[in-house]
């Protein structure tokens, strides 16, 4: 008699990639193995079609649901979930998009994916309280420069050579005019994308702005992050920051 | 259920409640439907943000039962760690009335295979289901319900029937029993089964909880059909004829009316637990339900 493990592979190989692996361990009883197998094979894909077409409704929308089906059941083979907590699966779908030939002419593709993906997690995140001021009002002037900050888990940075913050809207919206309105050859745009309780907001930065933003998310020390920003209003930036409860704690690390 | 500790959520009452998914949180919130009590899946509340704040406010007004589809309770290589611990965080948060799982596998070799898998039934299964049981049970620190599933295909190597393995998961772990009459419906008409039997084979007392859903029916070459629970359409009269058996054989137990595909509006939702209402309160008490007493 197999054992349990012994039974596993091969039907997990026939529901991925449906090779007859399994079909010896099955009970016929008037229909083919396989196809009894293919009765999960297609919830199995349903569901992570459902699943992706949550996290990238815009994709899902300027693709159609047949090219998102057909890459979609790619991706799975590709790059299957590794676990029960579908709200986590789907993060390399934008990398998936930009190597996938068929979407090739869609340029824009995979940074809306991309910008996607960040407003999922951000709408997933699990909640953090923001930062206690007092705490921050508490350090030494002298050891500020040391302060290296715990970003929200909802914040994530997205740069896109494309305006892909106003696609990603007007995409949603089914709106059209708005669609044809877009400069697809505006440059490159810098997004912060946060969740607020009334949703998730996607904020365009300059570039400055984004970078030393991503500096202070990356956890680089305060000092080093503002002496590499010369270029900004780093007081102004860094107290936007703080007053949109960017960050939930920090540290003081050894000066460098 | 010595294993329960005192529960904030008030307990599920023997009556009828629905499966609450996304879609109906505001009209929930709003509302204040007439039903007993909600189920979610567990899964959906893992994160944080919007689903966790309405249910914090749901959860006010109705018992909550939390109801997992991925622990994989029949995982050949051990249970997810992860994943049991984020279910231990939500039963935390949500303090729901009731916890549940499948008699099912998902996960094999680092992959989740995202349907309720069936099992080989054998000695090595029900000996690995039981640890995972009892590893979920100590970890959660309480009783969980591991329900049935609808199943299209039986393995050769199976030597224990269903209800019986189901039964000795309940007896071995101490765990009770989410008794799907959907499922059985389904599984029965897949395998040919007597679906009665398999309800008279449960013990009574470890019934703690009736699903009732919808399932398609596939017909096939050779003018087969293969019954599919998708949980996309309203009870058929058979499986509410097994669920009247059902409840003359363990008495009124807390019922739940699933839909998960092509979700209706709550209306349909309340109107389907309404008829199962209507036959709980027919129900006989007679039947004594030991863990009652």
């Amino acid at each position: 008699m197999p054992t349990l493990l012994e039974t596993r592979r091969p039907v997990r190989r026939s529901l991925l990639a449906q090779n007859g692996e399994a079909d010896a361990y099955v009970v016929p009883d008037g229909l083919a193995p396989d196809a009894r197998l293919g009765v999960y094979r297609n919830t199995i894909h349903g569901t992570l079609t459902t699943a992706l077409r949550l996290s990238y409704p815009a994709v899902y929308r300027l693709v159609g649901r047949e090219f998102f089906e057909a890459a979609v059941r790619i991706f799975i083979e590709k790059e299957p979930p590794h676990g029960a907590y579908l709200d986590e699966y789907g993060a390399g779908f934008a990398e998936f998009l930009a190597l996938f030939p068929p979407a090739a002419s869609l340029t824009y593709l995979p940074a809306v994916a991309k910008l996607e993906w960040a407003v999922s997690r951000a709408l997933h995140a699990p909640d953090v309280a923001a930062l206690d001021f007092s705490r921050l009002l508490a350090i030494d002037p002298a050891d500020q420069g040391r302060i290296v900050f715990v970003p929200h888990p909802s914040v994530a940075l997205v740069r896109a050579d494309c305006p892909v913050d106003e696609i990603w809207p007007a995409v949603l919206a089914g709106d059209d005019a708005a669609i044809a309105a877009i400069d697809l050859g505006s440059g490159p745009v810098w997004l912060l994308v946060q969740r607020l309780d009334t949703g998730v907001d996607v904020i365009r930065l300059s570039e400055g702005e984004w970078r030393f933003a991503a500096q202070l998310c990356a956890g680089r020390q305060l000092q080093a992050a503002l002496d590499e920003a010369a270029d900004i209003d780093r007081s102004a930036a860094l107290a936007g920051h703080l007053a949109a409860a960017r960050f939930t704690g920090f540290r003081l690390e050894e000066a460098p | 259920m010595s294993h329960q500790p005192a529960a904030a959520c008030s307990p599920i009452p023997a009556r009828a409640g629905i499966g609450l998914r996304f879609q109906h949180h505001q009209a929930v919130i709003e509302d204040k439907p007439q039903v007993a009590w909600l189920e979610v899946h567990t899964e959906n509340y893992m994160g944080g943000g919007a689903p966790l704040r309405d249910l914090d406010v749901i959860r006010r007004e109705y018992p909550i039962s939390l109801h997992g589809v991925g622990l994989s309770l029949g995982s050949a290589e051990g249970l997810d760690l992860g994943h049991l611990a984020r279910f231990r965080r939500v039963v935390e948060r949500v303090e729901p009335a009731l916890v549940s799982e499948h008699l099912s596998w998902s996960t094999s070799g680092g992959v989740y295979l995202a349907d309720l898998l069936p099992l080989p039934m054998t000695e090595e299964a029900l000996e690995t289901v039981c640890r995972h049981v009892d590893q979920t049970q100590s970890c959660l620190r309480r009783r969980i319900l591991v329900e049935n599933p609808s199943t299209y295909l039986r393995f050769r190597h199976s030597t224990i029937a269903e209800w019986e393995f189901l039964g000795a998961v309940a007896a071995r772990t101490g765990c009770g029993i989410l008794c799907d009459v959907n499922n059985i419906y389904v599984s029965a008409a897949n395998h040919g089964w007597q679906a009665s039997d398999y309800l008279t084979a449960l013990s009574s007392s470890a019934v703690g909880e009736i699903h009732l859903a919808g399932h398609s029916v596939r017909e096939l070459d050779g003018g087969r059909v293969l019954r599919i629970d998708d949980h996309g359409s309203r009870v058929i009269p058979e499986v509410w004829q097994l669920y009247s058996e059902a409840l003359s054989l363990f008495g009124p137990v807390p019922s739940l009316i699933e839909w998960d595909t092509d979700v209706p509006p709550l209306d349909t939702l309340v109107a389907e637990a309404a008829r199962a209402e209507a036959l709980l309160r027919r129900a006989p008490e007679s039947v004594a339900r030991a863990d009652a007493a």
